[in-house]
C-alpha cells in the first residue's frame, strides 16, 4: 500500500467528519426543541465517531478500505458520466423512455468489447437495447401502469 | 421564408386555439393519477382505491385512476408535494382529508392551505368515535370524564397523529369537558392507534368510525360516543353522540374524504371531473362495496365542498386559536 | 385439522392456476430491485376485484409469500435486495455468487424459504390463538427496546471494523430523521425539495445497492477478459437439501427469529433476516467464516424473511389490526368483498379463511419448486456480459424507484445515495448497516416519543421504560449484544491486521 489510499482516506474521512460536525450544530440550533430530540443523539454520536475515524485516518491506522486506483476511476468516469447525465437530466427532460434508451446504448456502446469498427457488433447493441425496452415498456407502462414523464416521445 | 414561419405560427396558434375552445374535449387520453397521502392499506388508500374503480367505464372518464400513495407526518408529505410540485394537467389527482389539512395548514410549517386546491367531489364522511378496550371499566363517556376530573393530564388516549380528524376531536372533547387529557399521536396511523387501544397501552382513543366498526364486531372494543351531529343510523345505531351525552361538540372532526386537483388546473378539466366524478361515486358497484367494507358514503357536488370547506376553515381557526 | 378438510379446494383448475400465476408472478415482481412485496400486493388489489374472494385471496398470499424469497434471487446474483428483507441475503449469497456458488447459493435460500415458510404458516395455522396474545404484548417501551436490539446489530453486522460499521448505521439513522417528523410535524434538514418527504426506503435500498455494483461493472472497462459478470457452477439439488439440513442450528435460528419478529408489529419483515443472521452468526461454531460466502448466512436469512410471513398476518385474521404494510393492503383485499377479519372469521367464512392460509403452504412448496428451477437458470443470468448488466440495472434502478410514489424526486435520492455509497464503500463502509439505520430510525424515534408521552402521564419515564419482564428481558438481550460484540472486537483485534482486512475486502467486493 502507497500512501495514496492513506491521503485518500484522510479526505474521506475528513469530509465525513466535516458533515457530522455540521449536521450536530444545525441539529442543537433548530427549533422546535422537541422534534430535534432524537436527531441531537444520533448527530452527536454521528459526530463523535466521524472525528475518531478522521483522527484514525489521519495517524494512518486505517485497517480496511482500499480507496479508489487511478485505473478503475480512468474507466468509471465515462460511465459514471452517462449515468448521471441520464439520471439527473434526460430522464425528465426527454421522458423516461427515450432517455433509458439512449443511455442503454450509450453504455453499451462504451463498455461491450465487441470491435467498434464491426458492424455486426452495432446491430447486436440496437437489438439488445431494443429487447430491453420492449420489457421495460411491457412490465412498467402495460402491467404495473406507471406514468413516467413521456416528453418528446412515449 | 419569414411567410412560412409566420404560416405555421398561425396554424399552431390556430390548433391550440381550438384545443381551449372545445374545453378539452378528448380529457382525458390516458390513464390519471390520484394521489393518496395515507400508506396502503389505509382507511383513506382503501375507500380511494373503491370509489376509482369505475373510473374506466365509459360513462365514467373512459380511463382507469390509479392510486400512488405518499404517506409521511399524518399527510404533510403528499399535500406538501400536491400543493408545490404535482403537475396542474388534470392528470393529477388527489385525495383531500378534511378537517386533516385546513387544520394543518392553519397550525403551520406546511406549504398548502385551502387556497392551493379545487376541490372536484367528496365521496365519504367518516365520524371519529372514543374506543376502549372490550374489558375496559369505562361504559359511557361520563366514566371517561370523571376518570379525567380525578386524574388531570393523565388519561391516556391514541388517535392518529397531531392536526387530524382525530386530535381535533380530542381537543373539542377536553374543551367542553373541561378536562386535561393526554393525547398520544400515533406514528402509524388509525391501525397504530387502535392496536394500542386493545394492546391496553392505553386507556382509551379516538378513531374512525368505519376502523372502530369492525373492531366491535371482533369484539375487542366498546365504542362509548360519536363526534357527530346525529347518530350513524347505518353502522352504530345504539351508539349516543357526544352531545346526547352532554358534552357541546359538533361534527367538526368528522372526516371528509373527496378529490381534488391542485391550483391551476384548467377549468375545463374541472368542470368535466366535477360533472362525472359525483356520478361515478354513485354507482351501484362502488355502493356496495363500500357498504360491505363499513364506510359510510357522503356524496356531495363540488359547490356544496367549496361551502364545506370554507365552514370548517372558519370553525378550525376559532378552535385553533385557544392553542 | 380443519385446514386439510378445505386443502382441496386449492387444487382446483382455476384456484391452482391463481396460485401459479400469483408465485410466478410474485417470484419475477419480487427479484425486481424496487417492486417491494407491499408494492406487489397492492398492485394485485385491482385484479382481485373482479375475482371470488377465496380466489382473490390465494392470488394475493401467493404473490405475497413468493415476493419475499424472490428478492432473493436478485440479492445473490446481484448483490441487490429486492426488498428490505433480503438484505441478510447479500452478506454471504452474493459472495457465494462471486466464487461461482451462485446456482448453490440459490437452491439453499428456496430450500431455507421453504422451510422457514412451511413453519411460519404452521404456526399460523395452529398457534394463532397464543400468538395474537404476544403480537399484543409489545407496547412502544418494548418496541423501542427492540429497535434498540437492532441498532447493537449494526456494529457486528460489518465485521471488518465495528467504528466503521457503527458510523454507517448512524448515517442512516440520521438519512431516516430528514423530511416531517413523523408525530410533531416540524421539518427537519431538508436542504433539498427532493427530500422533502424524507427518504423512502425502497429508492434508498436500491441506490445504496445497485449503484455501487453499477459503477464498479464500469470500472472493470471495455475489457474482454472478465467479460461475465459471475460464473456459475452447477450444482446438484440432492446436495442442497442435504446442506440445508445439515446446519441446523442456522436453520432452526432463522426460523425462531423471523417467527418471534414476524409477530411483532410494525417492525417484522423488513429486519427479520438481518436479525436472524446476527444471531446465528453468534451461536454458530465457524462464525469467523460469515461475510465470506458461509452457507448458514444465506440459510438463516432467508428461513427468517420467509418464517414471518405466517406469523405476521396474526394480527390481521385475529384482531382485524394489519401488522405490515402488506397485510394492511391484504386487508383492504377482504373488505371489498365485505369479509371482516376477527376471531370469528373462521367461523363465519372457514372456506375463505382456509383456502387462504392453504394457498401459502401450497404456495411455500410451489414457490421452492420453481425457486429450484430459476437456481438452474441462473448459469445463463449470469452469462449476461456485464456492459449489458451495468446498463440493465442502471434502468431497473430508475425506473423501480421512480414507480414507489410517482416521483422524480425519489430518482434523485437513490442516484445521490447510490453514488456516494460507491465511494463509502471503497473506503470500508458498507451499505447493509446503514439500511437498517433507516429502518430502525423511525420506530425507535416514534416508539420513544410516545412511550414517554404515556409514562409522563401516567408512571414516569424511568418505571414506564425500565419495569416489566418483557422490557428486562430486551434491555438484557441488548446488553448480551453489546457485550458479545465489544468482546470479539477485544479478542479479533490481535490477529485483524491491515491485510487481511483488505484481503477480505477484495473478496467481497
Amino acid at each position: 500500500m502507497t500512501d495514496l489510499p492513506r491521503t485518500q482516506h484522510i479526505a474521506a474521512s475528513g469530509l465525513i467528519a466535516a458533515i457530522g460536525i455540521s449536521i450536530a450544530y444545525i441539529s442543537f440550533t433548530q427549533e422546535p426543541a422537541d422534534a430535534f430530540i432524537f436527531p441531537r443523539l444520533i448527530a452527536s454520536v454521528f459526530a463523535v465517531l466521524a472525528v475518531w475515524t478522521f483522527v484514525k485516518a489521519v495517524l494512518g491506522r486505517t485497517k480496511v478500505g482500499n480507496g479508489i486506483s487511478g485505473v478503475a476511476l480512468r474507466r468509471m468516469l465515462p460511465g459514471l458520466g452517462v449515468a448521471i447525465v441520464y439520471i439527473y437530466w434526460a430522464a425528465k427532460a426527454l421522458g423516461f423512455y427515450t432517455a433509458t434508451g439512449a443511455a442503454f446504448f450509450v453504455l453499451l456502446s462504451l463498455y461491450d468489447p465487441a470491435p467498434h469498427s464491426d458492424i455486426k457488433s452495432w446491430l447486436k447493441r440496437i437489438l439488445i437495447t431494443a429487447g430491453f425496452m420492449a420489457v421495460m415498456y411491457g412490465l412498467f407502462a402495460q402491467l404495473l401502469n406507471v406514468f413516467t414523464p413521456r416528453e418528446i416521445f412515449f | 421564408m419569414k411567410h412560412l414561419i409566420a404560416g405555421a405560427a398561425l396554424a399552431m396558434a390556430a390548433m391550440t386555439g381550438s384545443a381551449f375552445a372545445d374545453g378539452h374535449a378528448d380529457y382525458p387520453d390516458r390513464p390519471v393519477m390520484m394521489m393518496v397521502s395515507y400508506g396502503a392499506g389505509g382507511a383513506t388508500d382503501f375507500q380511494a382505491r373503491i370509489v376509482t374503480m369505475t373510473a374506466g367505464n365509459e360513462d365514467a372518464l373512459g380511463m382507469p385512476i390509479a392510486i400512488v400513495n405518499r404517506p409521511g407526518a399524518g399527510g404533510r408529505v403528499g399535500w406538501n408535494w400536491f400543493a408545490s410540485e404535482a403537475e396542474a394537467d388534470g392528470y393529477t389527482l388527489g385525495a383531500y382529508n378534511i378537517p386533516h389539512f385546513i387544520a394543518q395548514s392553519i397550525e403551520g410549517g406546511v406549504s398548502y392551505s385551502a387556497d392551493s386546491f379545487e376541490p372536484i367531489a367528496n365521496w365519504g364522511a367518516d365520524p371519529a368515535v372514543f374506543v376502549v378496550g372490550a374489558d375496559s371499566a369505562f361504559n359511557s363517556m361520563e366514566d371517561v370524564v370523571a376518570y379525567a376530573k380525578e386524574n388531570p393530564g393523565g388519561l391516556t388516549f391514541s388517535g392518529a397523529g397531531l392536526f387530524v380528524g382525530h386530535h381535533i376531536a380530542a381537543l373539542q372533547l377536553e374543551k367542553a369537558a373541561g378536562v386535561k387529557l393526554a393525547y398520544i399521536p400515533n406514528n402509524a396511523g388509525g391501525a397504530g392507534a387502535m392496536r394500542a387501544v386493545i394492546a391496553g397501552d392505553v386507556l382509551g382513543g379516538v378513531n374512525n368510525l368505519s376502523d372502530a366498526f369492525r373492531a366491535q364486531q371482533a369484539g375487542n372494543v366498546k365504542i362509548l360516543g360519536v363526534f357527530d351531529l346525529e347518530r350513524n343510523a347505518e353502522f352504530l345505531p345504539d351508539v349516543p353522540t357526544m352531545q346526547e351525552q352532554g358534552f357541546d361538540i359538533d361534527n367538526a372532526s368528522v372526516n371528509f374524504r373527496g378529490v381534488m386537483v391542485p391550483k391551476g388546473t384548467p377549468q375545463g378539466i374541472i368542470d368535466k371531473l366535477a360533472e362525472t366524478v359525483p356520478a361515478m361515486f354513485e354507482n351501484q358497484r362502488v355502493q356496495s362495496r363500500m357498504a360491505a367494507g363499513g364506510s359510510p358514503m357522503a356524496i356531495m357536488t363540488r359547490d356544496e365542498v367549496l361551502e364545506m370547506w370554507a365552514a370548517r376553515q372558519k370553525t378550525l381557526e376559532e378552535l385553533l386559536a385557544g392553542l | 385439522m380443519e385446514f386439510l378438510f378445505y386443502l382441496g379446494d386449492v387444487f382446483t383448475p382455476i384456484n391452482f392456476g391463481l396460485l401459479l400465476l400469483g408465485t410466478v408472478g410474485g417470484l419475477i415482481l419480487g427479484a425486481t430491485p424496487g417492486l417491494s412485496p407491499t408494492m406487489a400486493v397492492a398492485l394485485l388489489i385491482p385484479f382481485t376485484f373482479k375475482l371470488e374472494p377465496q380466489q382473490g385471496l390465494i392470488l394475493l398470499g401467493a404473490a405475497y409469500t413468493s415476493t419475499v424469497a424472490g428478492g432473493a434471487v436478485s440479492a445473490i446474483l446481484l448483490k441487490i435486495p429486492g426488498a428490505p428483507a433480503n438484505i441478510a441475503t447479500t452478506l454471504d449469497g452474493h459472495t457465494m455468487a462471486t466464487k461461482g456458488e451462485g446456482a448453490k447459493a440459490l437452491q439453499l435460500s428456496f430450500l431455507a424459504s421453504a422451510v422457514g415458510g412451511l413453519f411460519g404458516v404452521f404456526l399460523l395455522i395452529f398457534l394463532t390463538p397464543v400468538l395474537a396474545g404476544w403480537a399484543l404484548a409489545f407496547g412502544p417501551s418494548h418496541l423501542f427496546w427492540l429497535a434498540i436490539l437492532g441498532v447493537t446489530v449494526i456494529g457486528t453486522l460489518d465485521s471488518s471494523s465495528v467504528v466503521k460499521g457503527l458510523l454507517s448505521g448512524c448515517i442512516g439513522l440520521w438519512l431516516a430523521t430528514i423530511g416531517f417528523d413523523d408525530i410533531m410535524g416540524a421539518q427537519r434538514f431538508i436542504f433539498h425539495p427532493s427530500v422533502s418527504g424524507g427518504i423512502n426506503v425502497i429508492p434508498a435500498l436500491i441506490g445504496l445497492f445497485a449503484i455501487p455494483q453499477v459503477i464498479t461493472m464500469f470500472t472493470k472497462g471495455r475489457s474482454s477478459e472478465d467479460a461475465e459478470v459471475i460464473s456459475v457452477e452447477r450444482h446438484p439439488i440432492r446436495l442442497a437439501f442435504i446442506e440445508v439440513f445439515r446446519r441446523k442450528t442456522a436453520l432452526a435460528i432463522g426460523t425462531l427469529t423471523g417467527s418471534i419478529i414476524g409477530l411483532i408489529p410494525g417492525v417484522g419483515g423488513q429486519i427479520a433476516g438481518l436479525v436472524a443472521y446476527d444471531q446465528s452468526k453468534k451461536f454458530s461454531r465457524e462464525s469467523e467464516k460469515f461475510g465470506t460466502g458461509h452457507s448458514e448466512g444465506v440459510i438463516a436469512a432467508e428461513s427468517a424473511n420467509n418464517a414471518m410471513v405466517g406469523p405476521s398476518l396474526v394480527p390481521l385474521l385475529t384482531l382485524s389490526i394489519p401488522g405490515s404494510p402488506t397485510a394492511a393492503v391484504l386487508l383492504g383485499g377482504l373488505l371489498i368483498h365485505g369479509i371482516f377479519p376477527g376471531p370469528d372469521l373462521f367461523m363465519n367464512y372457514p372456506q375463505v379463511a382456509w383456502t387462504f392460509i392453504n394457498s401459502m403452504l401450497i404456495g411455500q412448496i410451489l414457490m421452492c419448486v420453481l425457486g429450484l428451477y430459476i437456481a438452474g437458470l441462473a448459469a445463463s443470468v449470469a452469462r449476461v456480459p456485464h456492459a449489458v448488466m451495468a446498463a440493465t440495472v442502471l434502468g431497473l434502478a430508475v425506473f423501480g424507484s421512480y414507480s414507489v410514489q410517482n416521483s422524480m424526486g425519489d430518482v434523485y435520492v437513490m442516484a445521490t445515495l447510490g453514488i456516494a455509497m460507491y465511494f463509502l464503500e471503497r473506503f470500508g463502509f458498507s451499505a447493509a448497516p446503514l439500511v437498517l439505520g433507516l429502518i430502525l430510525g423511525p420506530i425507535a424515534e416514534a416508539n420513544f416519543i410516545q412511550g414517554s408521552m404515556i409514562a409522563n402521564a401516567t408512571v414516569g419515564t424511568g418505571a414506564y421504560f425500565f419495569t416489566g419482564w418483557l422490557n428486562w428481558l430486551l434491555i438484557l438481550i441488548v446488553l448480551a449484544s453489546v457485550s458479545y460484540s465489544v468482546w470479539m472486537e477485544i479478542t479479533a483485534r490481535r490477529y485483524t491486521t491491515k491485510d487481511d482486512a483488505v484481503a477480505k475486502e477484495e473478496a467481497l467486493s
